[in-house]
């Protein structure tokens, strides 16, 4: 992944591959894909739980990252939203 | 030419059709990027959106004056006209100096430390108002901001800021501001016919209206 995404590509590249993996994937292979620091992946991942976009089951396997619905709505809704930024140049 | 009593009548209902077209345009750009920075919040969206509830805000008080000018015609008036002039200065003042300060800052925020840049918008509306109010000129607020946006142009094209070139959603913000002017002095000094200010009207309801017609277009 780009290093020099913005904010909302980050949110969507990890958003995005926890729908591609069935909507459950362990943290550690998504912090690889997220192509981002240990730290860095960690605030993320924090900040997307503590918004609801994401929550955290475990089972006797280990943790997974799962979207809700909110996370969905994102994924949903990204495109647009980027349209619109950038058509209103914000 | 209209009698006087006439075009007091035909300025007071044109005068609230245009303020309630453009307050519902305002507060439907408002409603309508609700989602998109709850979901993102993404601050460029943040000052677009709130630079409209400003402006949705300042239209509505500045019918209000206008009211409260044509009441003084007619007696009707309750409150003392000094106090009236500069409350609507005060509010004024600040409102739509928000307005114009989030409109430009939508597109200039990522230059800039969020946190100071919104301590830096409130600064300069609380600062615009308390000169505008000691002044008591609704012409010397206008002028400050004209003043406000000149600065904000020469430095978004000549310094290293670099905001771009002047794109034509640009070139609606700048209408926006620029028709918020002849709005207000349209109100506070009669130098337009009552034609003209429909005009004027007329081509902000427009404004506002092809700026809410893109955002239901994009989500």
């Amino acid at each position: 992944m780009n290093k020099k995404r913005d904010r909302l590509g980050v949110i969507f590249g990890i958003l995005n591959y926890i729908n591609l993996q069935h909507n459950s994937v362990k943290p550690t292979p998504l912090l690889r894909h997220s192509g981002l620091s240990s730290s860095s992946f960690t605030e993320y991942y924090q900040e997307l739980i503590g918004k609801g976009f994401i929550k955290e089951i475990i089972d006797k396997n280990g943790k997974y990252a799962t979207l809700t619905d909110k996370g969905f709505k994102y994924l949903e809704k990204y495109k647009t939203i980027l349209g619109f930024i950038q058509e209103f140049e914000l | 030419m209209f009698p006087h009593h006439v075009v007091d009548l035909l300025d007071l209902s044109s005068d609230l059709i245009f303020t309630v077209t453009t307050v519902i345009f305002c507060f439907l750009i408002y409603l309508k990027t609700r989602e998109s920075y709850e979901l993102t919040k993404y601050k460029g969206i943040k000052y677009f959106r709130d630079a409209f509830l400003f402006f949705g805000i300042s239209y509505v008080l500045r019918f209000l004056f206008s009211l409260t000018l044509l009441s003084r015609v007619t007696n009707e008036l309750l409150l003392p006209k000094g106090l009236v002039m500069l409350l609507s200065i005060i509010l004024l003042g600040y409102f739509s100096t928000m307005g114009i300060v989030y409109l430009i800052f939508s597109f200039i925020w990522k230059k800039f430390d969020n946190k100071k840049l919104e301590i830096f918008g409130h600064g300069i509306a609380i600062a615009l108002s308390i000169v505008a109010l000691f002044t008591a000129s609704h012409l010397m607020l206008i002028s400050l901001q004209i003043i406000l946006l000149g600065i904000a142009l020469i430095l978004g094209f000549t310094t290293k800021l670099k905001v771009g070139k002047m794109s034509p959603t640009k070139g609606l913000y700048f209408l926006i501001i620029a028709l918020w002017f002849i709005n207000l002095i349209i109100t506070s000094e009669r130098l337009f016919t009552w034609e003209t200010e429909v005009f004027f009207q007329i081509t902000s309801i427009v404004v506002f209206a092809i700026i809410y017609h893109k955002i239901s277009k994009l989500i």
